[in-house]
C-alpha cells in the first residue's frame, strides 16, 4: 500500500510540474463575501483549463496563467463569477450569495434536471457528507432523522436490512419500501431473506440490496416524498423515490485525489440487553427428582449413590435459589472429555452471563478516488473497501467497490456519459434470527439458565471443539436437546454469503437544437448471489446444509425528447416525451441435504443422509413498457404549470386487460415575487394532484400447482393455497399535496411546510378467504389504504460570526395512516401469523399494522378485572386489537456550529409511539430470566418465597379489580414459570410495549486542517472527525431491548424475538485531498 | 432537425407495441405447472391425510394427547387443551380442505377429461377418491359437527360457504358410499397413485365397506334406523377379514416421505412426549401384553410408568413410546381390521343382522391388534381373553368393548377418541395443570369467525354453541 501511495505522488506531482511550464503570469488576489469577509476554499479555475487553485484561510490566492485568461470563482452557496485577467496582476472579487433556493437545480424523476424553485412537489436533498462521514455499512441508516416523512429502521444485526418507507405503508401487502435511483439507474433493493425469516420462524437476515452503494460515491441525495414528483418513474413511484447523484470528475480540472480513511468502533448498548436475575437455577419450579423438588438425581460420579444434578433439559430459571455451599452436579460434571468430569460445583449464579458474549467489533473504510477532466471529458476512478467484524464472535462483512466514470464531448452537440459501478460483498457469520436456535439470543432472552456461565461454555467449547451444551437430554443422553452451545452455535453453525454486483449505465446526450435535445440511455443492475447455510453435526435438531443461488437483473431502455423554449419573453415551455422499457429478471435455486448430514465438518450436498429432494426453483421474467410526456410552463418566473402522463403496459397483468393510464399535474407560485417585503427572502406555495398505477409480481393470473418431492416413486402435486384471478386490473394510488416553502431574514430561517393525502385502490390483494373453500388466500382487487400526514423542516442559523456559526436543522412528520376497506365479507387482513399467537393485521378503520392477541378483561372504568384465584381474566380468542406497529410522529434535530476550523454536530432522532410486541418478555418472564422475576413485594419479602398468608409471604398481588369491582387483595404465587407475568397466565397484551424513543443519533467533531499546517504537506484539503452513532438511547420505554430492533425490512414490524441489542459505534474518519 | 424526429417517433411507435403473446408467455410460470395428472393429486391428497392422522405434532394433531394416550414433558398447553394458542382447528380445517378434498375435486376433473382412460376406469378411479374424500369428510364431521359441505370448495363462486347440519352430512357420506361401491366394481382403478392398496380393487371394495360400517356405527344413538341399515348392507358385501386388509400407508424411510411420528419424536432431537398414565396405568392393571409394542422399557424391564396426563413431567423418569413408533417407515392406519371387528361386536350387540357374534367379534378385534402389535403367540393372548376384566360379558358390553377399542386404537387417535366419546369408556383423567374437561369437539377456526362470519354464527347456535364441549350429533348418550 505504501509504495502505492508513492506512485500517486509521484503522478501528481510530475503532472503539477508539468503545467506549470505552460504559465506565463502571475496573478494573485483575495475573494471576499458581500459583507466583507474573506472566504477560503473558493475554487479558482482558469477558463478552459485544467490549471486552477483554492483561496488559503485569508481568502487569498495566487495563480499562474495565460494573458487572455478568464477566471472563475466558485465557492458553494454563492453565484459562480467570471473575470478577465487580462493585464491586471491583482484581483479583488466579491462573491454574492446565491439567494437561496432561486435558483439551485435539483435532479427529479427520470434524471431530468429543474430548477427547484419551478418545482409543485416536496424534495428534500441530504450531502453526500451526510452519509459517507459515518461509516456505516448499509448508508441507508445514514438517513435516519434526517428527511422529514422517511422512515428508516434497521434491523439491528449485522450486515441486516434496513426498511426504508416514505410517507407511510400505501400497499397492503406488496413492497412499500422506497425506490433508489443511482446515476439515473434504478437499484434493486430487494431482501431475499425467506418468508419464515420475516415473520420470526429463524434464518438470517441478508441485508437488503441497496447496501451495496458506496456511501463514499455520494455526491447528493435529493427525496422525492410524494408520487407527482415520481409518477414519471412509473409503478415504484408510488412508494417515493431516493435519486442518488455521485460524483464525477469536473470538466478543466487536474487530477484530484482524495483519500479516506475511517475506522468505526462498536459495543452493545447495555440499555438494550437483558438484566438477568441471579438470585434463583435452572428450573420450571420443584417439579424434579430430588427432595425439594428442584434438582434430577443421578450417579454422576459412579459412587453407587444418586446425586442432586441440575435439571438440564429445563430451559428455564425458575429452579432452586441459589446456595454456594450446595454443591450440585452441573452441565460440566457430565462430560467426560472436561477436567471438571463428575465435580460437582456451587449452586451459584454465573459470573458471567450472556451478555458477555459481546465484544467490540469494528468497520474500516479506506477509499481513494481520482477524478480530473479536460474540456471536453471528465472523468472519476474510485475505490473502497470496507471490513466488518461482527461484535459477536466469528462474524464478519468485506465489500469492495468500484466506480468509473466518464463523460465525453463527441461533438458540440453530441455527448456520451457512462458509469460502471462493481461490488464484491461478502459475509461471514451473519447472525441468526428470530425464533430459532441459529439464533444465540433466543436463549439468551427467552431460555436461559442464569447458573450456567458463559465463559466456561466458551472454554468447554475451545477446549473440546464439540456441542458441550448445557442444556442436554439428561446425564445419560449428552445429545443436546433445545439449545446449543452458543460457542458452537457461532463457530460451527455459520453462513457464508456472496454477492457480485454489476451497475451502471449509458447516456447519449443530443442537441438537436436549440430547443430540442434528445437523450438515450440504457441502464442496467444485475447481480448473482450465493448464500450457503450450515449446522454441523451434533447440533439441536437435525444437521445440514443448504445453498441458495440467486440472480437477479434489471435492464431500462429509456428514450428521452426534450424540448425547451421561451414562448414570449415571459412565458417559457419545457417538457419531455418518451418511453422506458423495464425488463426484470430473477432466476433462482435452493437446495438442501436430506435427513442431516453423514459426515461432520463436511458441508456439501453430496454429504446428505438421505437422498435429495428437490431444490426449489423460481424464474420469473417481467416487462413493463412505459410511454410519457411532460410539459411544463413557467411565466414571469413566478408562476409555473407542470402536467404528466404516462401510460404502462405490464406483463404481471392478464393480457387482455393490462394497459393502464395515468396523470399528475402540479403548480408552484413564487410569492416572494409578489410580495416584496424586506424580511422575505423567498416564498413558494406549491400543490399537486397525482395517480401512480401498478401491476404487480408475475404469476398471478394463472393457477398452478405445487409439485414436491415424489412418494415412493410417484409424482404429487398440489393446487397452491392462493386462488389466482384472470380479470386483475391495475391498482391506482392517488395523492393530493400542498406546501409552502419560505425563508426570513437573509435566508436566516426557512421553513417548509407540506401536507400530503394519499389513497392506494383497487390494490391487488391475496386476500384471506375461509378455507373451507380449498384456498386460504384469493387474489383480487381489493382494498384501500388512505396516508396523509404533515411534514415541517426547519432550517435556522442563529448565530453567523466571523469565527462562530450555528446552524439548526429540524424536520417533523406525522403519518396518519388509515385502512379503509378490504373486500366484502372480508373485515381483517392478517400480514403475518407469528409465535406467541399475535399477529400483524390491516383492518378497515385502523391504522395499518395492527397488532392483535390475547387482551385482558377490563370493567367499565378499565380496569383489569383478576378472577377468584387472583390472576388476570384474559379473552379466549387472539383477535384483540392490542396495539399497532405505527407510530404518531417522528423528527429529527440537527445541531452543527463551526468554530473556526472546528466544525461540531449532533442529531437527536425522535420517534413517538407505535407498538411492539417482544416474544422475548413473552417467554423469558415465565421462565425467569429478567431481575423483575426475581424482586421484592409489597411486603418486603422475596417474591419467589412461598405464600404462608403472613407477613413473610411470597407472591404479588396484581392491580386490578375484582368481579364485583372491588379492589384486588388476592396473593398469588411467583415461584414457578406459571406466574402471572409470563406467557402461562398473562395476556399477549401485557407484553406489548410503547416503541417511541429519543436517540442522540449521531455526534461528530471535526478539524479541518488549516492552511499553514496543509502549506506544510502534500494535502491541498484535510480533515480530520470524531465520530459517533447511537451512542445514547436518551428515552425508551421497551426494556431490555432496542424499540428499532426487529427482524427484517419489509411490512411485518413490531415484533421482537430473539432481539439483538443497538451497538453503539465511535471511531475516526480521515479526509485528505491532494 | 426532422429527421431525428422521424426517428424518435419511429422508436417511440416501436416501444409501444409489443404482442401479447409475448406478454402472456412471461406470466406463465416455467417452473410451477398449470396443468398435472389426477395421478399427482391422487398420491398428494392420501399421503396428505395420511400425514394428518399419523401426525403428533403440536401444531397439526393433539389426538394423541385428546385421548390420554400420550402427554407432554415441559410445554403442557396442549395436554390441557388449549386449541387457540397454536391455532389448531384451523390448521386441521385448511389441512383437510385445501390438501385432501379440493386436490381430490379437482382430480375427478382431470379423470373425466382423460381421453387415455375407459368409462370403467373413470369409475373405479373416482370411487377410490370418493372413499378417501367420505373418510376426509368424517373426520371433518367428527371433529367439529356441521361444516360447509356442498357450498365448500367453490371458491370462485363462493367465498362465503354456509354450514351444514352434520347429521345429514353423514346420511349424504353412507350414500356416496353405497354408490362409491358400483364404481369400484366396474373396473381397474389407480395402480402406482395408490399408496393403500396398490391398486388391489377388492380391497378397495374392503376399505368401502368398512368405511361404511364406521359411519354407521357411528349414529347408532342418533339414528338408529340408517345405522342399522347401512351397517347390515356394509357387512353383506364384505369388510376387513384380517389385517392384511388393513387401509394403511408405507411410510419411506427418507424425508419427507416419513412416518410423522418420526420426525417430531426422532428428528427433532427432542424429549417432548411420554406415555400418558391414563393408558399405562389401565393396560398395567390389566397386564396387557401390547405395553411391549406401545411402550418403551426405558424405566426396567416390565416396568411401565406413564407421565401425570397434564402435569410436568420427567422425560427420563416416565415411559416412553415404543420402539416401533420411532421408525420413520412406521406403517400409518387409516382404518384396521381390529376397528371393524369392535364395530361388527357393537353392531351385533345392537342386534343387527350382521355375521358373528358379539364375543366371537370382541376376541378377534383384541387378536388382531395383538397381532398387528407383533404380539402372535395365540396362548398369551388367550389368556388376555380370559381375564375377568376383558373376558367378554354381554351384561357389561359398552364397557369392555369401549375400553378395549380404545386401547387398541392407540396408533389411530383421532378414532381413539370418537371411540371415548362414543362409549364414554374408558373414563379419561383431567389434565394436571388446569383440570380442564375432556373436549367432545374442536371450537372452529378463529379465521371462520372473520372470513365466514354470518354463516359461523349460525352454525355455531345450531349446534349449541361453539364450544370444546358441545357434543357432535352422533354423541347423545
Amino acid at each position: 500500500m505504501k509504495q502505492n501511495a508513492n506512485w500517486i505522488f509521484l503522478f501528481v506531482f510530475a503532472l503539477i510540474s508539468h503545467v506549470g511550464l505552460a504559465q506565463n503570469q502571475e496573478v494573485t488576489g483575495t475573494v471576499v463575501d458581500n459583507t466583507g469577509l474573506p472566504l477560503p476554499g473558493v475554487n479558482v479555475i482558469e477558463k478552459g483549463t485544467t490549471n486552477g487553485t483554492q483561496t488559503n484561510f485569508d481568502g487569498e490566492f495566487t495563480l499562474q496563467v495565460d494573458n487572455d485568461a478568464i477566471l472563475v470563482f466558485s465557492y458553494l452557496g454563492m453565484k459562480e463569477q467570471q473575470v478577465t485577467v487580462g493585464n491586471k496582476t491583482s484581483l479583488d472579487i466579491t462573491l454574492q450569495p446565491d439567494t437561496g433556493q432561486l435558483d439551485e437545480v435539483v435532479v427529479t424523476a427520470l434524471g431530468i434536471k429543474r430548477e427547484k424553485k419551478s418545482l409543485g412537489y416536496a424534495t428534500q436533498e441530504v450531502g453526500g457528507n451526510e452519509v459517507s462521514d459515518v461509516a456505516t455499512q448499509n448508508f441507508t441508516n445514514a438517513l435516519s432523522g434526517k428527511v422529514a416523512g422517511l422512515k428508516v429502521k434497521s434491523s439491528g444485526t449485522m450486515g441486516g436490512s434496513t426498511n426504508v418507507v416514505i410517507r407511510g405503508n400505501a400497499s397492503l401487502t406488496g413492497s412499500n419500501q422506497a425506490l433508489f435511483v443511482v446515476d439515473g439507474t434504478p437499484i434493486i433493493n430487494q431482501n431475499s431473506n425467506t418468508n419464515a425469516q420475516r415473520t420470526g420462524g429463524g434464518g438470517y437476515d441478508y441485508g437488503n440490496a441497496a447496501a451495496d452503494i458506496n456511501p463514499d460515491d455520494i455526491e447528493s441525495i435529493n427525496v422525492l416524498r410524494g408520487a407527482a414528483a415520481s409518477a414519471l418513474y412509473g409503478e415504484r413511484a408510488a412508494n417515493g423515490v431516493i435519486i442518488i447523484e455521485t460524483k464525477r470528475g469536473q470538466k478543466n480540472k487536474g487530477i484530484g485525489v482524495t483519500v479516506r480513511s475511517s475506522v468505526m468502533f462498536s459495543n452493545a448498548d447495555d440499555e438494550t440487553l437483558p438484566n438477568y436475575q441471579q438470585k434463583y437455577g435452572a428450573g420450571y419450579g420443584p417439579y424434579y427428582q430430588s427432595e425439594d423438588g428442584y434438582f434430577n438425581l443421578s450417579d454422576v460420579n459412579g459412587d453407587g449413590v444418586l446425586d442432586e444434578t441440575t435439571p438440564f433439559t429445563e430451559d428455564a430459571s425458575f429452579g432452586a435459589a441459589f446456595d454456594p455451599d450446595r454443591m450440585i452436579y452441573q452441565w460440566n460434571s457430565i462430560y467426560p472429555e472436561l477436567d471438571t468430569y463428575q465435580q460437582a460445583s456451587p449452586w451459584d449464579a454465573a459470573e458471567y452471563t450472556p451478555n458477555d458474549i459481546w465484544e467490540t467489533g469494528y468497520t474500516m473504510i479506506n477509499s481513494v478516488a481520482l477524478d480530473g477532466g479536460t474540456d471536453k471529458s471528465t472523468y472519476r476512478v474510485g475505490f473502497t473497501n470496507l471490513d466488518q467484524e461482527g461484535a459477536l464472535p466469528n462474524s464478519s462483512i468485506t465489500r469492495n467497490n468500484i466506480k468509473f466514470s466518464a463523460s465525453h464531448d463527441l461533438t458540440d452537440k453530441f455527448s456520451v456519459n457512462s458509469n460502471f459501478n462493481f461490488i464484491k460483498t461478502d459475509g461471514k457469520g451473519r447472525y441468526g434470527t428470530g425464533y430459532d436456535a441459529l439464533n444465540v439470543m433466543q436463549s439468551f432472552r427467552q431460555w436461559n439458565q442464569s447458573n450456567v456461565d458463559l465463559y466456561k461454555q466458551r472454554d468447554a467449547y475451545f477446549a473440546t471443539g464439540s456441542n458441550i451444551t448445557w442444556n442436554p437430554n439428561g446425564p445419560n443422553n449428552l445429545t443436546p436437546i433445545y439449545t446449543d452451545n452458543p460457542y458452537f452455535t457461532r463457530y460451527e453453525n455459520y453462513q457464508t454469503d456472496t454477492r457480485n454486483r454489476y451497475f451502471g449505465n449509458i447516456n447519449l446526450n443530443y442537441q438537436i437544437s436549440d430547443v430540442f435535445s434528445v437523450l438515450g440511455r440504457f441502464t442496467f443492475d444485475t447481480y448473482s448471489e450465493l448464500q450457503e447455510e450450515r449446522k454441523n453435526v451434533g447440533s439441536v435438531g437435525v444437521s445440514g446444509y443448504s445453498r441458495f443461488d440467486n440472480r437477479v437483473a434489471e435492464y431500462n431502455y429509456d428514450l428521452i425528447l426534450n424540448f425547451n423554449k421561451d414562448l414570449t419573453d415571459d412565458l417559457n415551455l419545457d417538457g419531455n416525451v418518451g418511453f422506458n422499457l423495464r425488463r426484470n429478471e430473477q432466476s433462482s435455486i435452493r437446495a438442501s441435504t436430506n435427513g442431516g448430514l453423514n459426515a461432520p465438518d463436511f458441508f456439501a450436498l453430496s454429504n446428505s443422509k438421505d437422498p435429495l429432494n428437490p431444490p426449489s426453483e423460481y424464474e420469473a421474467d417481467q416487462m413493463l413498457d412505459g410511454i410519457f410526456a411532460r410539459a411544463s410552463l413557467g411565466y414571469l418566473n413566478t408562476y409555473y404549470m407542470e402536467a404528466t402522463m404516462r401510460r404502462d403496459r405490464s406483463s404481471t397483468l392478464p393480457s387482455s386487460d393490462n394497459t393502464y393510464y395515468y396523470p399528475s399535474i402540479s403548480t408552484s407560485v413564487l410569492l416572494s415575487n409578489i410580495i416584496d417585503k424586506d424580511w422575505l427572502s423567498f416564498a413558494k406555495f406549491r400543490a399537486n394532484y397525482a395517480q401512480v398505477g401498478s401491476g404487480t409480481d408475475p404469476y398471478r393470473v394463472f393457477n398452478t400447482y405445487l409439485v414436491s418431492a415424489p412418494f415412493d416413486g410417484q409424482g404429487v402435486a398440489s393446487l397452491n393455497g392462493t386462488l389466482n384471478n384472470l380479470e386483475l386490473k391495475s391498482e391506482t394510488s392517488k395523492s393530493f399535496e400542498v406546501g409552502l416553502e419560505s425563508s426570513f431574514i437573509d435566508n436566516r430561517l426557512s421553513v417548509d411546510f407540506s401536507y400530503y393525502n394519499t389513497r392506494t385502490e383497487d390494490q391487488i390483494t391475496p386476500v384471506p378467504v375461509s378455507n373451507a373453500t380449498g384456498y386460504t388466500r384469493k387474489l383480487l382487487n381489493a382494498g384501500e389504504i388512505e396516508n396523509k400526514g404533515f411534514e415541517v423542516l426547519l432550517n435556522g442559523k442563529p448565530l453567523q460570526m466571523d469565527d462562530f456559526n450555528w446552524n439548526v436543522s429540524v424536520n417533523w412528520s406525522r403519518n396518519r395512516n388509515e385502512v379503509i376497506s378490504l373486500t366484502d365479507g372480508v373485515d381483517n387482513l392478517q400480514l403475518a401469523s407469528l409465535q406467541g399467537g399475535v399477529s400483524i393485521n390491516a383492518a378497515p378503520g385502523q391504522p395499518y399494522g395492527a397488532i392483535r392477541g390475547t387482551d385482558y378483561v377490563y370493567d367499565d372504568n378499565g380496569s383489569k378485572i383478576v378472577n377468584s384465584d387472583g390472576y388476570y381474566e384474559t379473552t379466549d380468542s387472539n383477535n384483540n386489537v392490542i396495539g399497532n406497529i405505527q407510530p404518531d410522529w417522528n423528527a429529527g434535530i440537527t445541531n452543527s456550529f463551526r468554530y473556526k476550523n472546528f466544525r461540531f454536530s449532533f442529531l437527536i432522532d425522535i420517534q413517538e409511539g407505535g407498538d411492539i410486541f417482544s416474544l422475548d418478555t413473552w417467554y423469558g418472564m415465565a421462565t425467569g430470566v429478567y431481575d423483575v422475576t426475581a424482586g421484592i413485594n409489597d411486603l418486603g419479602n422475596e417474591m419467589r418465597a412461598p405464600l404462608t398468608g403472613g407477613a413473610d409471604s411470597g407472591g404479588i398481588i396484581l392491580p386490578g379489580v375484582n368481579a364485583d369491582g372491588s379492589q384486588n387483595e388476592t396473593r398469588v404465587p411467583f415461584d414457578t414459570y406459571a406466574n402471572p407475568y409470563g406467557y402461562a397466565r398473562d395476556a399477549n397484551k401485557g407484553h406489548v410495549y410503547d416503541a417511541s424513543y429519543i436517540k442522540l443519533r449521531e455526534l461528530s467533531l471535526t478539524y479541518d486542517f488549516s492552511d499553514k499546517i496543509l502549506e506544510k504537506l502534500p494535502f491541498t484539503n484535510a480533515s480530520i472527525s470524531f465520530i459517533g452513532r447511537n451512542l445514547w438511547i436518551i428515552d425508551k420505554n421497551l426494556p431490555y431491548s432496542d424499540p428499532e430492533a426487529g427482524l427484517s425490512s419489509g411490512n411485518v414490524q413490531g415484533y421482537q424475538s430473539g432481539a439483538y441489542p443497538a451497538m453503539k459505534q465511535y471511531g475516526l474518519n480521515l479526509r485528505f485531498n491532494f | 432537425m426532422k429527421k431525428y424526429l422521424i426517428i424518435f417517433t419511429v422508436a417511440f411507435l416501436f416501444a409501444s407495441c409489443s404482442d401479447d403473446e409475448k406478454y402472456e408467455r412471461l406470466n406463465q410460470d416455467p417452473k410451477n405447472p398449470t396443468q398435472v395428472s389426477e395421478d399427482f393429486l391422487f398420491t398428494s391428497a392420501t399421503v396428505s391425510l395420511g400425514d394428518f392422522l399419523a401426525s403428533p405434532n403440536v401444531n397439526i394433531n393433539i389426538f394423541r394427547f385428546v385421548s390420554q394416550y400420550l402427554t407432554a414433558t415441559t410445554y403442557v398447553d396442549e395436554p390441557n387443551y388449549d386449541l387457540t394458542n397454536r391455532n389448531i382447528p384451523q390448521s386441521q380445517w385448511s389441512e383437510i380442505y385445501r390438501d385432501v378434498l379440493l386436490d381430490l375435486d379437482d382430480a375427478k376433473g382431470y379423470i373425466n377429461d382423460n381421453a387415455d382412460l375407459s368409462q370403467s376406469e373413470k369409475d373405479a378411479r373416482i370411487g377410490q377418491i370418493e372413499i378417501i374424500q367420505v373418510y376426509a369428510w368424517q373426520v371433518l364431521v367428527d371433529t367439529f359437527g356441521d361444516i360447509p359441505y356442498n357450498e365448500a370448495l367453490q371458491a370462485e363462486t363462493n367465498t362465503l360457504p354456509a354450514y351444514e347440519d352434520d347429521a345429514v352430512i353423514y346420511e349424504d357420506l353412507i350414500e356416496r358410499l353405497q354408490a362409491a361401491s358400483t364404481l369400484l366394481n366396474s373396473g381397474q382403478g389407480f395402480i402406482g397413485p395408490d399408496v393403500i392398496f396398490g391398486g388391489d380393487m377388492s380391497k378397495w371394495n374392503k376399505f368401502n365397506n368398512s368405511l361404511q360400517l364406521r359411519l354407521a356405527m357411528r349414529i347408532s344413538d342418533s339414528n338408529p334406523s340408517l345405522s342399522k341399515s347401512a351397517a347390515e348392507d356394509a357387512a353383506s358385501k364384505g369388510v376387513f377379514t384380517g389385517n392384511q386388509d388393513n387401509a394403511i400407508i408405507a411410510y419411506q424411510s427418507s424425508p419427507p416421505n416419513t412416518n410423522p411420528l418420526w420426525e417430531d419424536l426422532v428428528q427433532s432431537g427432542r424429549s417432548d412426549y411420554v406415555a400418558a398414565n391414563t393408558i399405562v396405568d389401565i393396560m398395567n392393571d390389566l397386564e396387557d401384553p401390547r405395553r411391549t409394542y406401545y411402550f418403551d422399557q426405558n424405566l426396567g424391564d416390565g416396568v411401565y410408568e406413564g407421565g401425570i396426563y397434564g402435569s410436568q413431567n420427567p422425560f427420563s423418569g416416565s415411559t416412553h413410546i415404543g420402539e416401533a413408533f420411532r421408525d420413520p417407515t412406521h406403517a400409518g392406519i387409516y382404518l384396521d381390521f381390529a376397528e371393524v371387528s369392535f364395530h361388527l361386536a357393537t353392531a351385533s350387540d345392537l342386534n343387527y343382522n350382521v355375521f358373528g357374534d358379539t364375543e366371537t367379534h370382541y376376541n378377534n378385534a383384541i387378536t388382531a391388534s395383538m397381532n398387528y402389535a407383533g404380539i402372535d403367540d395365540q396362548d398369551a393372548i388367550d389368556t388376555y381373553l380370559s381375564k375377568p376384566n376383558v373376558s367378554y360379558d354381554p351384561a357389561n358390553s359398552n364397557a369392555l368393548i369401549g375400553t378395549q377399542f380404545w386401547i387398541a386404537m392407540f396408533d389411530n387417535p383421532l378414532e381413539g377418541w370418537s371411540t371415548w366419546r362414543k362409549y364414554d369408556e374408558p373414563s379419561l383423567n383431567l389434565p394436571g395443570s388446569t383440570e380442564n374437561p375432556v373436549p367432545v369437539r374442536y371450537t372452529y377456526p378463529v379465521n371462520e369467525q372473520n372470513l365466514n362470519e354470518a354463516n359461523y354464527n349460525e352454525a355455531s347456535q345450531a349446534i349449541g354453541g361453539d364450544t370444546q364441549q358441545t357434543p357432535i350429533f352422533w354423541d347423545v348418550n
